[in-house]
């Protein structure tokens, strides 16, 4: 697409603005590796550099390759007008369980970190475009929470109708579900079997890291021979269960784990500094507010609700302020759906730590992309509108931090693949049977 | 969802943060006020008057830099700054650069009826035991002290339908609610207001081979509730007869005839057959709909609809019903071969089709999100004046008190909310709340932790 080299000012392509946008929603294959596009007239909501009023963006080989109030382009580049409208960066989803049919939880042990979610990852679930309506451009989809250790999630893109391997988030790295408190308590609990306390709880959660320990043990023994040369070294047993908990012991799994309540946020960080390893984030984290430095000192960060309150005994302590609360004292808070309701209305979810707490614009923002980002691992590819990242955009009818604001046109690395003005489902890339 | 396994501890781990409730503060608030005031009930004793806010009177238009009178429990005066007179002695509150709203109206709720979702001992949402239960009447459940209902009055929604849970086709009869007031007995302004007759699908008792019986299908259903009313018709013409008898044994005076036994759940339905109260139609897909509007003509069942979720084909048809709809949720996700907007859409295309609308929670710990549900569907078409009216006014008169509520007007309940901002919105923040003419005090479980963990 280097056809025409000679640079162009946005304004001289002023004239293809609509012709344009119809084309590239209509036309636009769905691989374009070396796509070239600009999004003109938009109120920018950089999320890191503040707002940029009648702002256009540069989009090259599915990058952020300019942003500004005016900056060069090619006249090839497909030029899609945004209307004076506000333009953000995708929404990353921290904490999702869409496109896993009922394949959340294999809730027939409660140690199971072998089980790989990009084995059950149901990629025409039609979840993943409603929520890529709603502006999600990225989401973390965990285990549920039956397990004291789930499995390993898996990072994607809602790259709807462009296939599997299309999804999955290029570079994104590996993390893993814990859970404590209610769910595995009861899970088990009512089978008899343990763990029916939260003391059975982390006892299940402590012996299998302690299995993981000598299993790790054995293998760096293993290697250390094969490294000195001693040529009756045996290789261990290959036991993926406790491999996957060994790389949670070696940094290299990040740890998520699923906690409400206050003394189990304090119980979970004194059991990882015990056995070594770092966790991300606490998600849900309803009674972060009651914690906030412990969670900040230990840098972790928490994937909650804004106002989800009440549906069990350990929820019951939630209050709309948390996020805001926690946020002030330090701890990276991102805002997630955990449901595939939510996820296609993070924006309204976001802005309500600006009613509840006084939230900045840009902080409330901030909740569902660069934290939501961190958290996921992928803040240096997405989650904010500066160069060099993904070009996963959204420009939205309305003010995005509002209730009644609605995407438009939904961008992931530079294509669309949301249009509300196309007829049918709005997918540019999808048509039914395909 | 409905969770059976409790083995958690239920009752011990309510924080001693918890304090009082609300409602007994506002009692406690009452109370001072008799003790000031000398008055001789729990009704507001000194005018208030709301000055230099922005009314959105929802019946007449929006009112800048007006003037609102509370009197007595009642909004007695209204209007432009100029044109109202400010009684002596009135409490005068300047809610300058605010918007001032009647208090909103939740069409459907689980109110009162739950406090904690997965543990079954706080929960008295739905007798599971049989479909056919008018003779359930959620008053006789309704927790007054709920910590929930100070929770989603704090966002300015004064009043609700309580209703059962859905999983009965006639799972009992609703109350209508005021969110404060001394007791049960005064929060319960209306109670059997209506009945839900509940056509889903979900009623089937089909969950598994095992636990399957009678109804597993939707015939079943249609069959039960046909003989449901068939029963109620001759139960209602056995008591017509008994009666005539009666009179005849007094004229001739002879000894009068044996009284037919009583049956609970066909006498609840009698209002209801008769077109005295108004039956809930609730059904989602366009089938559905259809069957369950039959079954309703079928017995002229007064009726208004609720839900029609996927039935965004069918939305010429429901106007033709000439019914009000209780609308969505809109946040139920489509159906597979519908778009993106489906269901967010019906708000404004019922509108558009003359359809009066009312939004509802279904909802109790989230109801106070009432209001952004109105705001979204703006965002697809439903004019924001029309919006509000839907869970203000409309909801009002589709209860059949759009005399006393859902609107700024002289001789209405003041109902009355001030906030800084659009009432849609979910960064506008409620500042005051009326009940009845009573101050709510800002105050909920949530707000205790708040502060407590804000020292």
């Amino acid at each position: 697409m280097f056809r025409n080299t000679t640079v162009w000012s946005v304004s001289s392509v002023l004239s293809f603005v609509f012709a344009a946008s119809v084309l590239l929603a209509q036309q636009q294959p769905a691989s374009s590796a070396h796509n070239e596009v600009v999004i003109k007239n938009a109120i920018v909501m950089t999320v890191t550099r503040g707002n940029i009023k009648n702002g256009s963006i540069y989009i090259k080989d599915g990058k952020i390759a300019a942003i500004g109030e005016s900056l060069d382009a090619p006249a090839s580049a497909t030029v899609i007008d945004a209307g004076g409208k506000y333009l953000t960066p995708g929404i990353v989803d921290s904490h999702s369980h869409l496109a896993l049919d009922d394949d959340v939880n294999e809730a027939t042990s409660p140690v199971t970190p072998q089980m790989m979610m990009q084995d059950a990852f149901d990629y025409q679930d039609k979840a993943i475009y409603h929520a890529l309506a709603g502006g999600v451009t990225t989401s973390l989809l965990l285990h549920g929470s039956a397990n004291m250790i789930g499995g390993q999630a898996i990072v994607i893109k809602h790259k709807y109708g462009a296939g599997r391997d299309a999804m999955l988030f290029p570079g994104a790295p590996r993390s893993i579900k814990f859970a404590s408190g209610e769910n595995p308590k009861r899970v088990y609990g009512s089978r008899n079997e343990l763990p029916s306390t939260r003391m059975g709880n982390f006892a299940v959660q402590r012996d299998a890291l302690v299995q993981a320990q000598d299993y790790m043990r054995s293998w760096d023994e293993y290697n250390a021979k094969v490294k000195r040369g001693d040529k009756d070294a045996t290789a261990p047993k290959r036991d993926l269960k406790l491999e996957a908990l060994a790389d949670v012991l070696r940094g290299k799994l990040m740890v998520q784990i699923h906690c409400y309540r206050a003394d189990e946020f304090l119980t979970e960080i004194a059991m990882a500094k015990e056995f070594g390893y770092h966790i991300r984030a606490f998600h849900h984290a309803l009674e972060a507010y009651k914690v906030p430095e412990k969670l900040a000192a230990e840098n972790i960060g928490i994937a909650t609700f804004a106002d989800w309150w009440g549906y069990k005994q350990e929820a019951w302590d939630a209050i709309p302020w948390n996020a805001v609360m926690a946020m002030r004292k330090g701890v990276r808070v991102a805002i997630k759906s955990d449901s595939n309701d939510f996820a296609r209305r993070l924006n309204q979810e976001a802005a309500k730590t600006m009613r509840y707490g006084g939230a900045t614009e840009e902080e409330a923002l901030k909740m569902i992309t660069l934290n939501a980002a961190w958290i996921v691992g992928v803040d240096d590819k997405v989650g904010s509108i500066e160069v060099g990242k993904d070009a996963d955009l959204v420009i939205w009818d309305g003010y995005p931090l509002s209730s009644s604001a609605v995407p438009n046109k939904v961008l992931i690395d530079g294509d669309v693949y949301f249009d509300r003005a196309l007829p049918g489902y709005g997918m540019p890339h999808y048509s039914e049977g395909q | 969802m409905q969770v059976t396994g409790h083995r958690e501890q239920v009752t011990g781990v309510r924080s001693q943060l918890t304090g009082k409730p609300g409602v007994a503060r506002v009692l406690a608030a009452s109370l001072l006020s008799l003790l000031l005031f000398g008055g001789r009930g729990m009704a507001q004793q000194q005018a208030i008057v709301l000055k230099g806010g922005k009314l959105l009177t929802v019946s007449h238009g929006d009112i800048d830099d007006g003037v609102l009178v509370m009197q007595g429990g009642k909004i007695s005066a209204l209007g432009a700054a100029a044109s109202v007179k400010v009684p002596r002695d009135a409490k005068v509150i300047d809610v300058t650069g605010m918007t001032v709203y009647p208090g909103l109206i939740d069409s459907e709720s689980s109110l009162g009826l739950t406090e904690i979702s997965a543990e079954a001992m706080t929960n008295d949402r739905i007798e599971i035991s049989d479909e056919i239960m008018p003779h359930m009447h959620v008053y006789e459940a309704f927790h007054a002290e709920s910590e929930l209902i100070p929770v989603t009055r704090l966002n300015g929604v004064t009043n609700a339908i309580v209703a059962p849970d859905s999983a009965d086709t006639l799972p009992g009869q609703d109350s209508f609610i005021q969110l404060a007031g001394p007791s049960a007995t005064e929060m319960l302004l209306v109670r059997d207001i209506a009945m839900p007759l509940n056509f889903t699908g979900e009623q089937r008792r089909n969950e598994s081979w095992e636990k399957r019986k009678f109804p597993q299908t939707r015939m079943g259903m249609a069959a039960q509730l046909r003989q449901a009313f068939l029963d109620a018709q001759d139960y209602q013409q056995k008591a017509a007869d008994y009666e005539k008898k009666k009179a005849d044994a007094e004229r001739d005076k002879k000894s009068p005839p044996a009284a037919p036994k009583r049956d609970l759940k066909l006498e609840a339905l009698l209002p209801y057959l008769q077109g005295k109260k108004t039956i809930v139609l609730a059904a989602e897909s366009p089938s559905d709909l259809e069957t369950a509007v039959r079954l309703a003509q079928e017995f002229n069942l007064k009726f208004v609809l609720n839900h029609v979720s996927h039935s965004r084909p069918m939305l010429d048809y429901v106007a033709s019903l000439k019914v009000p709809v209780i609308v969505g949720p809109i946040y139920e996700t489509p159906k597979e071969y519908e778009r993106f907007d489906a269901v967010y859409s019906l708000p404004a295309e019922l509108y558009k089709r003359g359809v009066k609308i009312a939004f509802a929670s279904f909802d109790a710990h989230n109801a106070r999100n009432l209001p952004y549900q109105a705001g979204f569907a703006t965002g697809f078409g439903l004019p924001p004046d029309e919006a509000l009216k839907a869970i203000t006014l409309s909801a009002a008169e589709i209860w059949g008190l759009g005399d006393q509520l859902g609107s700024l007007d002289a001789g209405k309940t003041a109902n009355v909310v001030v906030a800084n901002g659009d009432p849609l919105d979910v960064k506008t923040d409620v500042k005051r709340v009326f009940i009845g003419g009573e101050e709510i005090p800002m105050i909920s479980r949530q707000t205790r932790l708040r502060d407590e963990y804000s020292k």
